[in-house]
Formats: C-alpha cells, structure tokens, sequence
C-alpha cells in the first residue's frame, strides 16, 4: 500500500518537471523572443538590448533551468531586474517560491491576477461538478438497467442531444429564454453585486450551461458499464435468488458498475477547470479559462506557462485521486 | 456688438445675412474666435440648446452603470481611445468642450481672446475651479501640462496637432542606424506657453491657427495635477466632478460624486463602468437583464437585436467617426503608390456601407476629410474600377497581385466585419488579404507599428485636426507613416486661414495629395448610435464618443 502509494507519487512528481519542460519548451518555440513578447510586437531597437540583458539567447536548458529557479525562488526574476526598464514590480519581491513571473497583458505579476481567476472558476466548475455526478449517474444507472428499453430509449436521446448542442448555443438559448422572454435571470454574470443580482443568481445560467454540456456524456459511460455489469453471472444469481431490483444494483452491480466511470468522472474536473472558456466568454464571468484565452491570443508567455502549469497540477493530483479511489473500489489493484 | 470681439464678427455675420454660410457655420466660427456660445446664438437669431433645455430638474441620487472595455492607462496624456479617455474624463477635465454640435465652448477657461492676426491667444482660466485634493486651478498647472504634452519623451499625440504653431521640428545633429538624421520636437520659443497672472496663460504662436480652442479639447489633453506627474488610478486627483475609487483592467471602473464640484452635476452618487469583455453578446444580455444601464457603443447589429427591449432607448448621431485601411509606404508592397491607388479602386463603398453597417454610414473618398466638416472640398467623385485597379497593379509590378496580412481588431465587431467586406474586394484585383484579428488589448499596443491594418478613426469637428494628427510626418499618431512636405505645408497654411471658403481652397490640394499618393483606403464615415435604459436622464450622445456621468441622472422607479 505504501509502496504503490510513493510510487505514484514519483510519478506525479517526474509528470510535473516534464510537463513544465514540455510547457516551457513549447512557450518558447513560438515565433518571437522573450524580449519581444515583452516589448511588443513591433518594438526594434529595444529587443537586441532586452533580448542581451535577459539572456535569451542562452541555450534552451539553460533558460529553462533559469525559468524553474524564479518559480522555485532559487534566484530572482531576471525581468524585476530595474536595469530592463520594463518597471516590473511585484510587491512580493523578485525572489520568493511559486513566483509565475509578470504578466505582459495584465501589467500585473502572474500571482495577482491568477488565483481570483482560478477560484472564480473552481467555484463555476464545483457547482457544475456537484450536478454533473448525482445526475450523470442516476441516468446512467437507468438506461443501463434495462438496455433497449423504453426509459433507456428516452434518457440516451436527452443525454445524447444535450451532450450534442454546443455551449455557445445552449447559452444564448437560455439567455433567450430566461433573460429576454422569461426574465428571472441576469444575462452577464461579471460576479459584482451592482446591478442588484445576486452572485448566486448569476451563476445559475453559466452552470447550467456546463451541467448540459457536459452530463450526458459521463451518463453514457456509466450507462455502457452498467449494461456491462448487468450481463455478469453474480448479477443473474442474485436477481434468481430474489433480491430485489434495489438490493441488486445498490448491493452488488453499482460498485463494480462505477469502476471504470470513475476515472471519466474525475477527468471532468479537468474539463472544467480549463474547458469553459467558451462558457465564461459568453457570460462575461471573469474566470481562468478566459484568463488563458486571453493570455494565449496575446502571446502573454508568463500567464500561458503558469495557467498551463497549474492545469497539469490539476490533472495530475486528480489523476492521483483517481488510482486510490480505483484501488479503493478494486481490490485486484492493491496487490499488484 | 460687444466690443471686445474678434474684428472677424461682423464679416461673419455679414456672410450669414448674405446666406454664404449656415447658421451654424456662423456658430462655429464665432465661437471659436471667442465669443460665447450664448451670444453667438443670439446673434444669429437662434435660442442656445444648452441654456434651453438645461434639465434643472434632473432627479439626485442614485447609481448608474455603463457597460465599456476597460484597458491599461498608462498615463492619461497619451490616452489613444475614446474608452480610456471616457475613464479618465470623470476625474480629469479640458479647457474647453466641443458640444455635440460641433461648437466649442470654454470649459476649465472663463473665456479666451484671439488676437487679429491669430497668432496671439489668451487664455482666462475660471477663478471658481478647486482641486479634489483642497488646492485652487492656476496658471501654473495649465501651463505645466501644455509643456507637458509638447514633450516629445512624453510621446503624446497632441505633439501632432501643436507642431506647426507651438512646436517645430529640429534635427538633433544625431544620426540613427540608417544614417538619417535624427529630428526632435520643441517649443518654437521660449515664450510660445506664457503665463501672464496666476489665472491667465498667453499662447504666442509661430504662425495662425483657428483651431486652437478645439485642439484643447483632444481627448488626451487633460489637466492634471503636476504633483501626481502623469500617473493615474484609484485615487487620482483633478478638478472634475467625480472621484475615482477603484479601476481594475478588465473588469471596471467605480467613481464616487464630488460634493463640492464648480460645475453643474453630478447627480448620481455612484457612477461604474463595468468591462464587459470581447463578446458583443454580452453587451445585448447585460442590457436585457438591467445589469448595466447602458453601453458607451453598439452598433447596429447589436441595436437591432436590442430595439424589441421596451426599457432600451436608442441613441444616433451622425458623425465624421471613420475607418481607414492605411498602409506604409516603406513596405515592399505598398511602395509605389500605384498600388495604393489600386486599392482604393478595388472598393466598392456602398456595398461595405450595407454589409458592415446596415446602411447606417455614407460613403468616404479616401482623403479623411469629410462632407460635413467646413472646410470639405468637393472633388470629382470616382467608383470602383476593377481594369483601372488591375492596370496600376500590373504598372506597379504586381500583374499577379501579392498576399498580405492585415492587422485588426475583433470588437468592436463592425471594424472585424469591414475587413472581411474589404478583404473580399481586394481578392478581385488579385491582393489576397489575410486578416490577424488581435484581441483588442494587444492590438492597442501595435496599431502605429503594424505595416498594414485597420483603424477606427473617433469625430472631430475640424478635418485639419484629423489631418494634424494621423499624416502629419512627426505626429505621435501617423500610424500609416505617411511623409510628405508638400502636405505638412499646406496643413500648416489650412490650418491659418479663418474663412472656411479659401481654407477648402488650400484642403482641395490637400484632398488630391491623399487621393493621388495617400496611405490610406477609406470606405465610409459612420453613424454612431448607443443604447440607455430609458431610466437614464440627461443623456446625450456626443459624437466624440465621450462619456460625461456628471450630466446624466437615473430616474427612480
């Protein structure tokens, strides 16, 4: 147990420097230096000065090993240095752990900008996760219990065509209706109480938005298990022996039915955390996935590798998550 | 009469009686010699709307909220878009206002005198104007801020519209990379900004200007206070009617009512800006649902989505707001001005006015002076002419054409549409045009270095203040990086002539300068048009774009 437990951990932690070198890497690749992302397109002079006083033209591990010692607050943030005469500043100071470095579109360091984003969205993302699972598994388990039946029938066609419209539709659809025809809700959910709605108020719309998107494809997984699971012999015998329907999908079919949900299930939190960009666009809500969007068109490179960096923490600790939660339902994974 | 003003007055009003110039070229031309609106009206037989229809009884209280893209200020003298100056204009304030009648009014002045020769003004500085912070408006911090904006290390665009009577070029005795000499911008003399008392500031010009009283209402040219040196955020001071509390990039801005304000207003408590982001259905959502109470733009898709709302009040107003595709003429491709010509055939106005607008703008001729302006020349009108346009081409050694990147901006979304439309009618003289839409924030950052794009010009009243600041060689704003001698000089000659007869004479060649070698492709000029809540009082739309809160009021329900 321990040892699968630090085994995993290792590779949390071989997943993360990889990843970081890989986000890096890639940041640093796109056309345009370090120098001129910071000047600007279209800055000339300025970029050979810059581009020397930063040493951008060290080799790419170097400056990769130079990018993880700002972030680790080994050493300071070469862009703070006042010499640049970008007028930087961090009130943090130039060297301290979990420094993400400035961000070119914001005028901000990357730590002042990105967490209220990352919290706007967990909370978006929480609450479309807490509807996500009770009724992705509840249409699951009931078009799965009987496949080809009529409630089947009539639950795969709803997940199926929800699952189907994109959000950008469903969210000018429910504007349409719940703001314009029928108006009970706010169109914008900028999260600022000054017009009078609620917060709660305003993130009914954009939750809803991501439930539909996003629940009828985690029910047609668990459904596909489930049919999967019904057919097993332990299942006929307990049905021949008389349990009832309830004991017997409570009992014995909804363990081994979620097994391999789970993971789906936990891969949602991903989406969620950086796949509703198109939700937070069309709401105006001030969320990390527009924060990314926004960043990405810019060319912001400090904001792009820390929100990535931080979605692959994500990934990773779900990912985590996930194989105990796997080795808790199953207890074949323990022994391996 | 009276009889301190401008010996040009009875000219004027003798050509008014003769009907060789409208009402309200009377009224612009007086007013800008320095006679009071009020008079001026008066003289010309008419009733001033801005004393008629003074809403008194405007109710107080209350908040109001304006849904704008809130963006970086880095410092207020540089301020390059009606959005930015909107956020500054609540704290900050101009010597004068031009109205949404194009007449010019003192503002932070009591009054101004010209001399004959137009060469000498006066600028009286209003005795009753305090500093949020407790200290009084004076001489010193107007001509503090003149100096300032002359500065070229500052690199404010009113650089452009002084240079020629404040400001002149100089070499510097430097060479750059290429070995041409480097030129800097100064004051023509020591004594071009003078101060006479502590509420009186004399300009002594280098050669005439009539624009000078409109100049000192360009969007950037606040007054600020020296001690905070071009800094601006929450907190900032200025002797205008709001105090500005909070200001977040992206998101808003949050003023609060200043009692003790010297003007009329305000009369809401609170006033907001809220940053609504790229998506212009946001805007048509916020509205549907009360969120904001109106927007400081919508154009004419959005409008017509939002006309059906029964609480929505449409706002129009036609203006010489505009949109130019310019092109540098050190690029390869656009070097010979051929090719520039060519692209100007290739454009068939009336159907980019449909598309793009819905009708709502009139088609422009590719010089950026505009029939509504006074001193607008009429030349002999030309069409699209796709053979002539492939001929220049071919001339110009493009027989194949060429592709190139177009540099724009997503929203507002009518400016991505007219380079879709514009585009399109390039690819049929063989120049495909390849669009890269950069997010707003960023393309504010480039938009005078990009080698080809698109650029949404705000209102003015006078074609010599465009001129002055987007073609001028030196000017902070000449995107297109246009140069040409010939030009600056006559711009410099318009600029001194009063009668708006002889001046068009002078703006014809300017207009045929633009025409034969210009930068730029213009389509049409725009109608601009917004929405309120119908709870908001007060509002009028002035053409410039410009927002000022302290004049509107919320009716309670």
């Amino acid at each position: 147990m321990a040892i699968f437990l630090a085994k995993r951990f290792t590779m949390m932690l071989l997943t993360m420097i990889a990843a970081s070198f890989l986000v890096f890497a890639v940041c640093e690749f796109t056309p345009g230096s370090v120098a001129r992302k910071s000047l600007g397109p279209f800055a000339t002079q300025e970029v050979d000065l810059l581009t020397r006083k930063l040493k951008a033209n060290d080799p790419l591990l170097v400056r990769y090993g130079r990018w993880a010692g700002v972030l680790l607050g080994v050493i300071p943030d070469p862009l703070q240095d006042p010499d640049t005469g970008l007028n930087f500043k961090d009130s943090r100071g130039a060297q301290y752990f979990g420094n993400f470095g400035y961000s070119t579109l914001n005028k901000l360091p990357v730590n002042d900008v990105i967490w209220d984003r990352l919290g706007n969205t967990a909370i978006l993302g929480g609450l479309a996760f807490l509807l996500i699972v009770p009724l992705s598994i509840i249409f699951g388990i009931f078009s799965g219990l009987k496949e080809g039946g009529v409630l089947d029938r009539v639950l795969s066609i709803v997940s199926i065509t929800f699952t189907s419209i994109p959000e950008f539709a469903s969210g000018v659809f429910l504007v349409t209706l719940f703001v314009i025809l029928w108006p009970v809700l706010p169109g914008t959910s900028p999260l600022d109480t000054g017009s009078g709605w609620s917060i709660p108020s305003q993130l009914v719309l954009p939750v809803a938005v991501l439930v539909i998107y996003d629940f009828g494809y985690v029910a047609r997984m668990i459904r596909v298990s489930m049919i999967g699971v019904m057919e097993k012999p332990y299942i006929r015998t307990a049905v021949l022996k008389g349990m009832t329907t309830r004991q017997v999908v409570l009992g014995h079919a909804l363990r081994n039915a979620m097994i391999a949900p789970f993971t789906v299930l936990l891969l949602q939190i991903n989406f969620l955390i950086s796949g509703v960009v198109v939700t937070e666009l069309v709401f105006a809500y001030p969320g990390f996935g527009r924060l990314l969007l926004d960043a990405s068109l810019f060319g912001d490179i400090a904001t792009i590798e820390a929100a990535t960096l931080i979605t692959v923490a994500i990934a990773v600790v779900t990912q985590f998550i996930g194989d105990i939660g796997y080795m808790l339902l199953d207890p074949r994974i323990r022994l391996r | 009469m009276d009889k301190k003003s401008h010996p040009y007055i009875p000219t004027l009003l003798g050509q008014l009686n003769e009907g060789a110039i409208s009402r309200r070229d009377f009224l612009r031309r007086s007013t800008l010699l320095g006679m009071s609106a009020t008079a001026a009206y008066a003289m010309a037989g008419m009733v001033d709307p801005s004393t008629s229809a003074k809403a008194e009884n405007l109710p107080k209280g209350g908040n109001l909220r304006i849904g704008m893209r809130c963006m970086e200020i880095k410092d207020p003298h540089l301020a390059d878009f009606a959005e930015k100056s909107n956020v500054v204009r609540q704290v900050c304030e101009y010597l004068t206002i031009t109205d949404r009648n194009n007449i010019t009014h003192p503002y932070l002045l009591e009054k101004w005198d010209v001399s004959d020769d137009l060469k000498t003004w006066t600028l009286h500085i209003r005795k009753d104007v305090k500093w949020r912070k407790g200290r009084s408006l004076t001489a010193d911090d107007v001509i503090w801020n003149l100096k300032r904006v002359c500065d070229p290390k500052v690199g404010s665009s009113m650089l452009g519209l002084f240079t020629g009577y404040l400001v002149e070029e100089f070499a510097t005795g430097e060479k750059d990379d290429k070995g041409n000499p480097k030129k800097s911008s100064r004051l023509w003399s020591e004594k071009a900004i003078e101060k006479v008392d502590d509420h009186t500031v004399r300009l002594n010009t280098s050669s005439p200007q009539i624009a000078v009283a409109e100049h000192l209402f360009h969007y950037p040219m606040f007054i600020l206070d020296p001690e905070e040196n071009g800094s601006f955020g929450a907190g900032a001071n200025g002797t205008g009617p709001f105090e500005i509390v909070e200001y977040t990039v992206g998101k808003g801005a949050k003023y609060k009512a200043r009692t003790d304000y010297w003007g009329d207003g305000p009369y809401v408590d609170t006033f907001e800006f809220v940053d609504l982001g790229d998506s212009p259905g946001a805007g048509i959502a916020a509205m549907a649902s009360k969120q904001v109470d109106g927007l400081s733009e919508a154009d004419a898709v959005q409008i017509n989505s939002m006309k059906s709302f029964p609480h929505v009040a449409v706002y129009k107003v036609e203006t010489t707001q505009t949109i130019v595709a310019r092109m540098h003429p050190d690029v390869d491709q656009f070097k010979d001005k051929r090719v520039r010509q060519a692209m100007r055939h290739a454009i068939d106005r009336d159907k980019v006015i449909q598309t793009v607008l819905l009708g709502a703008g009139t088609p422009a001729e590719d010089h950026h002076v505009a029939p509504s302006h006074p001193e607008y020349a009429a030349l002999p009108k030309y069409g699209r002419d796709i053979d002539k346009a492939k001929k220049l081409l071919a001339d110009a050694g493009f027989p194949d054409g060429f592709e190139y990147d177009m540099v724009t901006r997503p929203d507002p979304i009518w400016e991505l549409n007219t380079a879709q439309a514009l585009a399109e009618q390039f690819k049929d003289i063989g120049i495909k045009v390849n669009i890269k839409s950069l997010p707003s924030a960023q393309y504010w950052e480039v938009w005078t270095d990009a080698p080809f794009s698109l650029t949404a010009w705000g209102h003015r009243p006078l074609a010599i203040m465009t001129l002055g600041l987007a073609y001028r060689s030196n000017a902070a704003w000449n995107e297109s990086h246009f140069s040409n001698a010939e030009f600056d000089t006559l711009l410099t000659q318009a600029e001194g002539i009063l009668d708006p007869k002889e001046r068009s004479k002078v703006m014809a060649k300017i207009e045929t300068i633009m025409q034969d070698e210009g930068p730029i492709v213009q389509p049409f000029w725009r109608i601009f048009s917004t929405v309120m809540d119908k709870k908001v009082k007060g509002f009028d739309l002035h053409p410039s774009q410009y927002i000022f809160a302290h004049n509107y009021a919320v009716a309670m329900a």
